[in-house]
């Protein structure tokens, strides 16, 4: 058997990425590792000193693709140490808005960075020469969701209408129903995006590994914004108890930190939440999972992105459910609750790559004393290392491209959130 | 394609970067003080992007001309600004491909050329960074350039 020697270095001039390395010699593996040279961000340093009422606005930089999940998780936890209470309307209202994120983020991950992997395309601009009408479909559909965020949060990304204790602005009737109507009128495309997913799914690995599945879990509810902490292994933990379940630790492999529950890793993500709330999934939702047959206890991480698409056809559906309930209960201008008292919350969420931890702690002066964030990549990355181990030996004699190529898509299955920090330019002139 | 977008205005500002990374944020800066400019410049829409990448596919479909702020290791003297077009540069950053995170805004343009809702003109102002690192302030030579770069784009406008 040949030797392999994989070392796939993504570190560029600001931003680590991902190390790939795999060493085998005739067969035998010696080194599998997945590692996160990240420079660490110190975004909790960043809030200390920091007004209650700025804290969101900053942490909603923390990362371009999910700023209204940390903005979302930012300012309940906010209004948790504070003491303030939401009326019904603003909780839904942001639901939506929440919702509005996954449909933006899973539409992105699987348009553009996993259906170029199953296509043959190096990225999704040359994917566009050799399926230009699923191109258009699925910018067509993230059109809409960005549309939505716009609708609610203010703006696409970075959310300017979230306050705590309130929001600084909603819709009005007309703006939900048109919403309402667009998003009807977007079940079709995404039944087409889902059915051009499925026709080359072939692509996706058979790889399979016991794992234990975190996410948040609600009765009859499928968890995104409210509920307790659950695993697949049969525990639940209310969200005060975070910093236990995350159990966050220091990998020498990694500048990020590594979190484990009940066994040595855990999964967080859409196929933690599928299998921790299938039950409740949409029926669109449940006609898609059920078109890729991912049936709860699914454990092949490649599934995560089948999961992405059943949630998104699952929060296209429950929005358009949401906002009917939002319009007969009526429209209100409401005032935000402003009775602060000082002392320290905590909050989670589900980010559209999982679930997402912020915890805060306020002076007198209402005036950020000490912050904690934890983040699903973070969670996710001993998992990844994990499944490494078992995918190099099962897939080696495949040859090295295929291993490295299968690898490759395994990381981009847990769509993880590396070095979201920068987006600046780096060019050359030419003339 | 929606029909919920509003009239969109022909021209876009659009200020790009993270204001958590120094002066990675310039663009987002920038395109904040040019708000002051709103009511001289009535058919242009200024906008935030911050580090939304892919995003900017949306925000200048359909325009007439779309104008980009944004730090650029363009190999000049730190704080100097330079407009370029996307015939002008050509791109030397790598991308992992491993996560959605990473963008290079001159691959989202010519992804927004392949689905022809590209504006007729793309103008970019690249801005050479002192410091791109974790913090929340603009180096001094940056803060000190502010009203040139102002001035450059506002001429840009006319």
């Amino acid at each position: 058997m040949s030797n392999i020697n994989i070392n796939v270095k993504h570190v560029t001039r600001i931003e680590g990425h991902g190390n790939i390395v795999v060493n085998a010699t005739e067969g035998k593996v010696e080194k599998v590792q997945w590692q996160v040279p990240e420079a660490p961000r110190f975004f909790e340093a960043m809030v200390r000193g920091r007004k209650f009422d700025d804290i969101q606005t900053i942490v909603s930089r923390i990362c371009g693709i999910c700023s209204i999940s940390h903005s979302l998780v930012a300012t309940k936890a906010v209004e948790n140490a504070l003491g303030l209470k939401v009326t019904e309307q603003v909780d839904d209202l942001r639901l939506l808005m929440h919702f509005s994120e996954q449909l933006q983020s899973h539409v992105l991950h699987v348009g553009y960075l996993v259906a170029p992997d199953l296509f043959g395309a190096k990225s999704v601009v040359p994917l566009v020469s050799v399926a230009p009408d699923t191109v258009k479909t699925i910018v067509g559909a993230h059109r809409v969701a960005n549309e939505m965020s716009e609708l609610l949060a203010g703006r696409i990304t970075h959310p300017i209408t979230l306050i705590p204790g309130g929001m600084s602005k909603i819709p009005t009737e007309k703006e939900l129903r048109q919403l309402q109507e667009t998003l009807k009128a977007t079940v079709a495309p995404l039944v087409t995006i889902c059915e051009v997913v499925l026709s080359v799914a072939a692509g996706l690995p058979n790889f399979e590994r016991d794992t234990e599945y975190v996410s948040l879990k609600r009765d009859n509810d499928y968890a995104f914004y409210h509920g307790d902490i659950a695993s697949t292994d049969g525990f639940t933990a209310p969200v005060a108890e975070w910093e236990s379940v995350a159990n966050e630790y220091v990998s020498p492999q990694s500048t990020a930190k590594w979190a484990k529950w009940h066994r040595k890793s855990y999964m967080a993500g859409a196929l933690a939440r599928f299998n921790n709330n299938a039950e409740n999934i949409s029926p669109l939702g449940k006609t898609v999972a059920d078109m890729f047959g991912l049936k709860k206890g699914c454990c092949n991480p490649f599934m995560n992105n089948v999961a992405q698409l059943a949630e998104c056809a699952h929060v296209v559906e429950a929005s358009i459910g949401l906002i009917d309930k939002i319009l007969t209960r009526g429209l209100k201008n409401e005032q935000p609750d402003k009775n602060y008292k000082p002392g320290t919350g905590f909050a989670a969420v589900e980010a559209p790559r999982g679930i997402l931890f912020h915890k805060y702690e306020f002076d007198k002066n209402l005036e950020c004393v000490a912050a904690n964030m934890c983040i699903p990549t973070n969670q996710n990355h001993a998992n990844i290392q994990h499944d490494f181990e078992k995918f190099v030996p099962e897939f080696m004699d495949k040859g090295e491209d295929v291993l490295r190529q299968g690898l490759e898509m395994l990381v981009r299955a847990y769509d993880p959130c590396v070095s979201c920090s920068t987006h600046y330019l780096d060019v050359e002139f030419v003339h | 394609m929606t029909g919920m977008s509003m009239s969109k205005k022909d021209v876009i500002v659009l200020g790009l970067g993270n204001p958590l990374m120094a002066d990675e944020g310039i663009g987002t800066v920038v395109v904040e003080k040019l708000g002051a400019y709103q009511e001289k410049y009535p058919d242009v829409e200024f906008m935030d992007a911050g580090a939304g990448g892919m995003q900017l596919l949306h925000y200048i479909a359909g325009r007439k001309k779309a104008v980009i702020i944004d730090c650029a290791f363009m190999g000049e003297a730190a704080g100097t600004i330079r407009r370029f077009t996307t015939d002008e540069v050509k791109t030397v950053k790598k991308l992992a491909h491993l996560s959605l995170h990473e963008v290079d805004i001159l691959s989202v343009i010519t992804l927004s050329k392949q689905l022809g809702e590209c504006p007729d003109e793309v103008v970019f102002f690249g801005i050479e960074p002192v410091s791109v690192e974790d913090g929340m302030e603009l180096s001094e030579k940056l803060k000190c350039s502010i009203d040139e770069y102002l001035n450059m784009i506002i001429e840009e406008l006319r």
